[in-house]
């Protein structure tokens, strides 16, 4: 017989969730320990998404918004990478929603009390399923850093938002993407509430020039890897032997 | 008994901000033209007024407060104890008024897991929002199931455990507060 389970989330690797030096985790983050458990069916199963829910703009969020095919301000980039396990299978049909700034580092959202300018034409919204390959890719623009109010005014380096599903309800992302040799990264608290070097650096898109010749843009790549399903097998005894 | 090792290390989570909705729920705060539903508006199509249940609740902070920028998504199986992928899943955030989240779904039925063992109904819950580095998960049980044989619940003693279950409010009504903090601090979970 087998049992199936996800593999053990490693907390040295991920943020801390108690952090004051970013403040809102103060009267939020839980103090009590999580209780671990072995995986059960509802960790292992999880929703799939169907791709009739995608439409054919929903990964191109210099057109999804766009009012009479005019483009938003700020340059194209393109954001691609795969999603994998950590056995390295690619993950097909894992769903990846993005949410961003615009160029000018102000969101769509009546909570955002940044003064920049809204741009008409950029919602800053966007999803898609990845492929056979677990290979994602969005069209957008980069997103501009933004200054809020933590321990005194404070300023967030470039970033996109990433929510991702892949087969198992225990593996259901919340991440953000940052972009290489952005100076405001070092000085990130919720960047900085993951201790781990290497961990940290995995969340920042690599830049790629490779694309800047063909089509006139930069490319950033990213790559997700969510948590692994572990098969453990037992040999089969027959009772009293 | 053989393993193998796995390779790569999970992506850390960061946590989703104050302005998730633009992502998750555009149609929510009235980015309209995008998406034509919002994920997980009905954990379960086709199902009549009669055949589900309405939990309701609120999510507070360390000062009491109940939040209003928290998303909610729950996953589930119906109610024969039955995991299906295309449905079983809801995502929902308070209302900003009332501060309370209401989800209408059908209550699980209890199921014989992977491992071989009864689980009592329960529905899984995550919580993402600004100032949580992390999403955070629990379960939601039910008063008046048959609870003391649940795997997670009989490994749980001496705390809070009492916070993983919905109290009965009427035949079909629910009640399910989440604290983050403080004496009544939710039980999480390292799924």
């Amino acid at each position: 017989m087998s049992v199936k389970s996800l593999i053990r989330r490693n907390y040295n690797k991920q943020p801390e969730l108690d952090f004051p030096d970013y403040k809102s985790s103060i009267f939020r983050a839980p103090k009590n320990k999580k209780i671990s458990f072995p995986s059960s069916d509802s960790e292992i199963l999880g929703p799939i998404f169907n791709k009739n829910i995608i439409g054919e703009l929903d990964n191109n969020l210099t057109l999804n918004f766009s009012k009479n095919k005019k483009s938003p301000l700020g340059h194209k980039i393109i954001v691609y990478g795969t999603v994998s396990d950590q056995f390295s299978n690619p993950i097909e049909g894992a769903l990846i929603e993005i949410w961003q700034a615009n160029s000018a580092g102000k969101y769509l959202h009546d909570k955002d009390k940044n003064s920049a300018p809204i741009d008409p034409n950029f919602a800053g919204c966007g999803r898609c399923l990845t492929t056979s390959r677990g290979y994602y890719e969005f069209l957008t623009i980069q997103p501009g850093p933004y200054p809020y109010p933590n321990r005194g005014i404070e300023w967030r380096p470039m970033h996109i938002h990433f929510s991702i599903f892949g087969k198992s309800f225990g593996q259901r992302l919340i991440t953000q993407m940052y972009f290489e040799g952005d100076p405001l990264l070092k000085h990130c608290p919720m960047v900085n509430s993951i201790a781990d070097e290497k961990a940290k650096k995995s969340l920042i898109g690599a830049l790629d020039t490779s694309r800047s010749n063909t089509q006139n843009l930069l490319a950033y790549k990213f790559n997700i890897v969510l948590r692994g399903i572990k098969q453990t097998y037992f040999e089969n005894r027959r009772e009293g032997l | 008994m053989t393993t193998s090792k796995e390779n790569l290390d999970e992506t850390p989570f960061q946590t989703a901000g104050p302005f998730l909705h633009i992502g998750c729920m555009p149609n929510a705060i009235k980015i309209e033209k995008l998406y034509q539903n919002d994920l997980g508006e009905t954990p379960f199509k086709n199902k009549n007024e009669s055949e589900l249940i309405t939990i309701e609740g609120s999510v507070f902070d360390g000062n009491g407060f109940a939040l209003d920028d928290v998303m909610l998504e729950t996953w589930q199986c119906d109610e024969n104890g039955e995991f299906r992928e295309e449905s079983g899943f809801a995502r929902f955030i308070p209302n900003n008024l009332t501060k309370k989240f209401i989800l209408k779904t059908v209550k699980p039925g209890s199921f014989k897991g992977f491992d071989g063992k009864i689980h009592s109904p329960y529905i899984s819950l995550s919580i993402s929002s600004r100032g949580l580095n992390m999403t955070l998960n629990t379960r939601i049980y039910f008063e008046g199931d048959e609870l003391k044989n649940d795997p997670l619940l009989s490994i749980i003693k001496n705390c809070n455990e009492n916070s993983l279950i919905a109290k009965k409010i009427s035949k079909h009504s629910y009640l399910f507060d989440i604290f983050l903090q403080g004496e009544e601090e939710t039980i999480f979970l390292d799924i």
